[in-house]
This record gives C-alpha cells, structure tokens and sequence, in this order.
C-alpha cells in the first residue's frame, strides 16, 4: 500500500465517520457577544446554554439524538450578526438559533431567520420590537424568554413612583439604539402614571464626565435617577453623583446588575435598583440545582451575568421540547411546536406552562420578574417578600 | 455661580487629559511632520500596565498612594518603549521613503494591533483602577472637587513643563529642536536625526501612557477606553495648533469646559457638537490652529 492510498484511506474513513456523527446530531446556533463590552453576558448566556446541552445529552438527547451547539461570536456589532446568521443558516444548515444579547444584532440578523423559516430563540435582547418585526407577515420565527424593554421600562415606573413615592425622575440614557428606545418606552410608562420626568440627559459610549449630565438632573431637583444604558456608563453615572455629593436612589433597566457596573462602580453603586428574571438565590429547588451545577462547571461564587445564564439555559430546554413535541427538526413544525407547548418545562426562571401562542411570543410576562438591589458586589432581592414562600415561583398567566 | 464654576471645574480636568494627549501629537509633529494615529492607544496601555503594576505593589502589602508613585517610572518607561517601537515598525521606512500617507495607515494599524493585544492579555471588560488619592470630592465654595481631579492637572503640568524644559535645556532637547526646525541641516551638523525621531515618538508614547494612569482613577481602565480620548485629542491638536506646546494644552481647556458647558446649558445631547463646530471654524479661519505658526511651504 503506498502512502497516497494510506492517506486516502484514512481521509475517507473519517468523512464517513464524522458525516455519521453529524447525522445524529442537531446542530443549533448560538448567536452572542463573547468578546467585546458586552462579553459579560453574552459569555453567561453561552455558559447556561452548554450546561443545559450537557445535560439534556447526557440524559439521551432529544429524539435520540444529541443537540450539538455552534457557537458563533457576534462581537456585538450588527454587520458581525448578519455574517453569523448567514454562516449558521447556509454552512452549518442550524435547525434553531439561540442567543442575541444586543437588540441591534438582534434586529439585523432575524430576518435572515425569518426568511430562511428558522426558529430563533432570543434569550436576552430586550428590545420591545423583537418579537413583532414583521406584523404583516403570516409567521413570525422570532420567540423570546427575556423581559422586553416594554415589561422593564413600566416595572421601572412602578418601582420608583408607586412603590417607593417618587414624584420628579430623571431619565439619563445613551445615545445607542438600546437607550434611545428604553428611554421612549420609559417616558410611555410614566406618562401612564400622570409623571413627567424633570429632566431627560443623554452621553454617548465611552464619555468618561458624567458631571454635565448629573448636574441638570440634581439641579431639576430630581427625587429618582432611572436609567438606561450599559455596565460602564452607569458606573460613571454613580461615580459622578458620588462626586457631587448627590445622594438619590438609582432605578433603570436590568444593566444595572452587570458586573462591569457592580464592580467598577464599587461602593459607590450600592442601592441601584433594577428589574430581573432570575437573582442567583436558591429560591427553588431548580435554581438551586442551577446555581450548584453551573459553579461546579466553571468555578466562581457569583456569575458575571445571572439573568443570561438562566435565560440561555431555559431556551435550551424550551427547544428541546419543542423538538420533542415536533418530533421533526423542519423549521415550520418546530414553529407550531413552540406556539402550543405542551410540555410542561421546568426551568431556572419560570416553569413554562404553553408559554408561546400565535400572536404572543413572549414567554416572560409583566409578573415573572423581581425588582433586584445592588448590595456589597451582589444582586440581592430588593424586596425580599417578593421571592417568599409560593411566589418565589412566578408563572405566566393563563390566556 | 455656582454651577458654572463646578461645570469649569470639571471640564478643565477633562480638558487638561485631552492637552496632555494632543501635546503627545505635537512633539512628534514637531520632529518629523508625522503623528501617531495609535496615541489613544499608547494612552490605553499605558493605563493597564499601570494597572496591573499597581495591583501586584498593592498585593505585595503596599498602600495606594507608595504603590502608585512606585508604578510611575514602570508606566513612563513602557510609554518611552511602546513609542519606539511604534516609530521603528510604523513611521520610519514611511520617513524614509518620503511617503506622504504610509506613516498614517500604519500607525493606524499598530494602534488595532494594540488594542486587540489587550482584548487578549486584560480582557474585554473595562476595570477598576485603585485610586491612589480619597475619593471624597473636597467641597470649595459648593465647588466639588475629586482630588484626584487636581492631581490629573498638576501632574499633566508637571509633565508638560518637564518634557519643554528638557527640549530646550538639554544637549538631546536641542538635538530634538533643530531636528524640528531643519531635519536636513540638522542632519548634515551630525544629529542622528532618526533616532531624534524616534526619540520623539517614545516621549510622546510617554505622556500618553502618563495621561492614561491619571485618567483611569476617575474613569476607568480598558482596551477601548483610548479610542474615545485619542480623537477628542486630536480635535484639540487641530485647535490648538500641533507646532504650539502652550496651543494644545489651551485648545484642550477649551474644549473640556465648552464641552461641559454646551452639555449643561444647551442639552447633553449636543456635548459633542460645539468641540465639532470649533474645529471647522479653526480649520476654515486659522488652519495652523490658534497658537499654531503658519507654515510656509517652499516649493
């Protein structure tokens, strides 16, 4: 046998042999941000997502056989999402994509999915618009199971003005599309409770002087700072109010629990309030068995990003059973799978109990997240009660 | 008042961050009519060396403010090192090929290759710096003050007025000035007019890295937190005058205070639109920059 046959031999025997695993295996993206600023959850998200693919493969795999994740970096940058989704959609021939951290990568890399008749399962992007991009269209492939910015921008209202009796907010958002938007839903919620803010500042991206910003709202008198915006810029906004000698509570959507805010922010960002699907607390016998075995898989006491952790490894299982349910990996069938789930699924946020229907594909409603407070580098409870006894498990409503 | 002075305040210490970056520009423009498109970078690794310098003093049982002297000379040496090395792979061949843009892609190229170096060594996230100074805003007047604030002002002075006495007492500073004023006849008097460039860019690498440990306590320490600073500065440049040390750093306070100022008076959305403005009126009226000399070029 000469060496060229040798080789020849040997390639064709592993071809088969991998084109022999790759049949067994259902191949599902994972769309996220793993390096770049918002690294912290899109890392998270992934985490959570391996965790759940490791256990659902240990225990069998679905339909007899193994989900095999493709993980693609989308570096939170839109033009990178739409490569990934092309890539994951044409190369790698993915029955269902998990992930989106950022609403705009979200935004320009679904409608390849749509097009192309694949489900999406969006875990963490929160943009409102999400899950009705395309109203005029028969079937929409985009499904969520994270609180939308619609959801977070009214529990952020409620907190500040009913809860706690604010009467004069100040918005302070970035100029990204994340901000912009969070702030007119915001704006929409407060209305809705005959507020209005007294004053409306934005920064962009990088600034490192908050002062400007800060001063307007303490000059307005503002009671309450809401924010949105993201990890860095909320721990300038904290920074510069420490600096000022200002001291009013601070409530804005769930970035806040970032830990480039909880960490780079330091004493200074104790207290900020923020809405949140999942707090790393054993509060159920799931989220305990969570909490252990995402530690014991990648070390650490706290993680970066609880709420992506939970939310990546929920959407794992929520495709599994629609799989299941499917009994098919068509992108249509698993489509009419998740609009009437029957399964029951046990998961780190809720148990989902037919979470989607035709017209909803928002798994998580207004009543499922928590109110979570910055305390010593840790999300906490803001208020306790909330997670006590049988309302630590919160379900979606019926209908 | 009282609000005007704090808005003053503030934005002279953010202005004074922008001169002492735009003054880097200026010295290498002043040897070799070239700029290091990569000073927001130099600026950037300066702040993380100086990190991890001073987490390893402070691991080592030593308090902040011992610690963060201590990590000065390790930042200024890594500055002076990192803008050589800049000079020797981006702007030299370019210099010596009398190449009009190949100085400016490759600066550029170097300051991605940086900031891409540390994504890979500090990560992705952007960090704490342990301030070697009370974080408490000292009170004068109503006026709040960090005093770390007032350290980025008198240090970046500092610096400023040490790097124009060397250039102008010292026997390599006059080596620095004559390269500036006549490459050439500097050339032909003996001067190694390369390694007076290269000298240069290390000074300029320098008192960016310099910038960058002074701004990280009241800001924060990343692999992008150069880009945002490093084009503020080159505004400033442009104001300024790039032949002028006094021009940037004056054209810096501008723009910190307008900044500040246009954000409060005006809206915070249009913080950066004066700065802007300011630069297309400077470039339309008074193209050397405010402080800048006219420059007469012989053909």
């Amino acid at each position: 046998m000469t060496v060229t046959k040798y080789i020849l031999a040997l390639s064709a025997a592993t071809a088969l042999s991998s084109a022999a695993m790759a049949a067994d295996a259902i191949k599902v993206g994972l769309s996220g941000p793993y390096t770049g600023g918002s690294s912290s959850m899109g890392v998270s998200m992934r985490d959570g997502a391996k965790l759940a693919v490791d256990e659902i493969n240990k225990a069998g795999g679905v339909n007899g056989a193994v989900i095999q994740l493709v993980e693609r970096d989308d570096e939170a940058k839109n033009e990178v999402g739409v490569q990934v989704a092309q890539e994951l959609i044409n190369k790698e021939k993915v029955v269902a994509t998990l992930g989106f951290i950022n609403t705009g990568v979200a935004q320009a890399g679904e409608r390849f999915y749509q097009e192309a008749e694949i489900p999406v399962l969006n875990n963490v992007a929160t943009g409102s618009i999400l899950t009705r991009q395309w109203p005029n269209e028969k079937q929409n492939f985009v499904f969520r199971n994270a609180a939308n910015d619609t959801i977070q921008s009214a529990m952020i209202a409620d907190e500040a003005i009913t809860r706690q009796g604010f009467k004069k907010p100040a918005i302070l958002s970035d100029s990204t599309n994340y901000g912009q938007l969070g702030k007119d839903d915001m704006m929409a919620a407060l209305k809705k409770l005959n507020v209005s803010p007294v004053a409306i500042e934005k920064f962009n991206i990088g600034d490192t002087d908050m002062t400007a910003q800060v001063l307007k709202a303490k000059e307005a008198n503002a009671d309450v700072v809401l924010t949105y915006a993201i990890g860095p810029e909320l721990a300038q906004i904290a920074n510069a109010m420490a600096k000022l000698g200002w001291k009013v509570p601070l409530v804005g959507s769930w970035t806040l629990s970032m830990a480039s805010y909880i960490d780079t922010a330091g004493a200074n960002g104790d207290g900020a309030i923020m809405p949140e699907t999942f707090i790393e607390m054993p509060t159920t016998p799931k989220r305990k068995a969570f909490i252990e075995a995402y530690h014991k898989a990648y070390g650490g006491d706290r993680m970066p990003s609880p709420v992506s952790a939970a939310q990546g490894y929920d959407s794992v299982y929520l495709l599994a059973a629609a799989i299941r349910q499917a009994k098919s990996t068509d992108g249509r069938k698993l489509l009419a799978a998740l609009e009437n789930l029957n399964e029951k699924v046990e998961g780190v946020v809720t148990t989902y109990d037919h979470p989607f229907s035709a017209t909803d594909h928002e798994a998580i409603s207004p009543n499922i997240p928590v109110m979570g407070l910055v305390k010593n580098g840790r999300v906490v409870p803001a208020h306790p009660e909330d997670l006590q006894g049988d309302k630590a498990l919160r379900v979606k409503p019926k209908g | 008042m009282q609000i005007l002075a704090q808005l003053i305040v503030s934005g002279i210490s953010v202005g004074m961050v922008y001169g002492v970056i735009a003054f880097g520009y200026q010295l290498t423009f002043s040897t070799s009519k070239t700029l290091n498109f990569g000073q927001g970078e130099a600026l950037m690794l300066g702040a993380l060396v100086g990190l991890t310098t001073i987490n390893f003093l402070i691991g080592h049982a030593i308090a902040t403010l011992p610690a963060f002297l201590l990590m000065l000379p390790v930042v200024l040496a890594f500055g002076l090192l990192q803008g050589a090395v800049v000079e020797f792979f981006g702007v030299r061949q370019a210099v010596k090929a009398k190449s009009d843009a190949g100085w400016i892609m490759a600066t550029i190229a170097l300051g991605v290759v940086f900031k891409n170096m540390a994504e890979n060594i500090w990560g992705h996230d952007a960090l704490r710096f342990p301030s070697p100074l009370p974080e408490a805003a000292l009170s004068f007047g109503g006026v709040r003050v960090q005093p770390m604030e007032i350290a980025i002002v008198v240090g970046a002075l500092l610096l400023m007025v040490a790097v124009e006495v060397f250039n102008r007492k010292s026997i390599y500073g006059k080596a620095v000035v004559a390269t500036a004023n006549d490459r050439d006849a500097a050339g032909l008097m003996g001067i190694d007019t390369r390694l007076v460039i290269m000298f240069s860019y290390a000074l300029s690498s320098m008192t960016a890295a310099f910038a960058g440990v002074l701004v990280a306590p009241v800001t924060l320490t990343g692999a992008t937190m150069g880009a945002v600073l490093g084009l503020k500065a080159f505004a400033v440049a442009i104001i300024g005058g790039l032949s002028s040390g006094v021009g940037v750093v004056v054209g810096g306070l501008i723009l910190g205070v307008v900044e500040n100022l246009t954000g409060f008076y005006i809206s915070t959305g249009y913080k950066d639109v004066p700065g802007l403005l300011l630069l297309l009126l400077v470039l339309s009226l008074k193209p050397a920059g405010l402080f800048g000399a006219a420059a007469i070029k012989k053909v």
